[in-house]
């Protein structure tokens, strides 16, 4: 049961993420906008990081039928998904992500080469769980300012993401109970939440033909940096 | 405290303004995308020099003085400025 709903959650994780990025791919290289650019590798990774999940499970249901997952391959996995939670979070201007100082930051990176894979796995999910809910009261707050639907399904979305994460990484106190399943149909729920203002937007192909390249690349970058007042 | 608009922002909203305001073959003058686009006069010449080069917006020849109209170029990006403007939105961020 574990196993098919994890196979759900990746193979739903993996298209989302990629439809969302390619999305924002295509409005970075209509507008040049730098946002649209962090969104699109946020969700690229989001979409890879599921992806790789997604394809160590068929690769253990096809082959090698051990019916768990390569630890390396879910960590790497996890990895590249908080990477993709990173840019959301970087995108609300996340000021600091390691500590400043020199000593705590060698001595930070020390368990990332001492500890095993699944210890690797929980630090990870601890990082993906604290952007998440980053991300989730930044959007919240958005919300509160403009009232705007969408804002709000995102923030539910990133905001089920992280309380899924953390009921996933609780799981591991209990690891035979039933909040492993519960932590899977959470972050499912918030992968479609994070799809739905999406999905009401007009997803078609753009194009600027009249536009030769030279004059796409200039974009806006020639004008001045300087802010005005609205 | 007073927000600041990004360039793509006074982009979007002198191509808005640019659209709303032509209303015929005239187009619209630079005083009237002043006032409807918030910007000051040194700031939107150069910004509008700029948008005519790159097709998004037409100068029209006037008599009377400089008159600006928005292309079909123009009307595509604006469509495509406000559907991924209400894409960051939803993500809490603005464009």
């Amino acid at each position: 049961m574990e196993f098919l709903l994890e196979n759900i959650l990746n193979l739903v994780g993996f298209i989302i993420g990629i439809i969302i990025g390619v999305f924002a791919y295509v409005g970075y290289k209509n507008t040049g906008s730098p946002v649209l650019f962090r969104l699109t590798i946020a969700f690229i990774a989001i979409g890879i990081g599921f992806g790789i999940i997604w394809m160590g499970y068929v690769i253990d249901d096809v082959y090698l039928q051990e019916g768990k997952i390569n630890r390396g391959l879910q960590a790497l996995g996890l990895g590249i998904q908080t990477i993709g939670y990173f840019f959301i979070a970087f995108s609300h201007t996340i000021k600091s992500f390691f500590p400043k100082s020199r000593y705590f930051r060698s001595v930070g990176i020390l368990p990332l080469f001492a500890l095993s894979a699944m210890n690797i796995e929980h630090i990870i999910r601890s990082f993906s769980f604290i952007l998440l809910v980053y991300g989730a009261i930044e959007t919240f707050v958005s919300f509160l300012e403009g009232k705007q639907k969408g804002a709000l399904a995102v923030g539910t979305g990133l905001a089920l993401l992280a309380f899924g994460e953390f009921i996933a990484w609780y799981s591991l106190v209990f690891p035979e109970s039933i909040l492993y399943s519960v932590s899977i149909l959470l972050k499912i729920s918030g992968l479609i939440s994070l799809f739905l203002p999406i999905s009401r937007l007009p997803l078609r192909k753009i194009k600027f033909d009249d536009l030769d390249d030279d004059e796409e690349d200039m974009k806006f970058d020639d004008l001045d940096d300087e802010k005005f007042g609205r | 405290m007073g927000t600041y608009r990004k360039q793509i922002e006074i982009v979007g909203d002198i191509l808005y303004a640019a659209e709303e305001l032509t209303i015929d073959q005239d187009g619209a003058s630079i005083t009237k995308l002043i006032q409807k686009a918030n910007i000051s006069h040194s700031r939107i010449s150069k910004i509008l020099s700029n948008l005519v080069s790159q097709g998004l917006l037409e100068q029209v020849d006037s008599k009377r003085a400089c008159r600006y109209k928005i292309s079909m170029t123009g009307k595509d990006f604006l469509r495509e400025y406000k559907t991924f403007s209400e894409f960051t939105d939803n993500f809490g961020l603005t464009i």
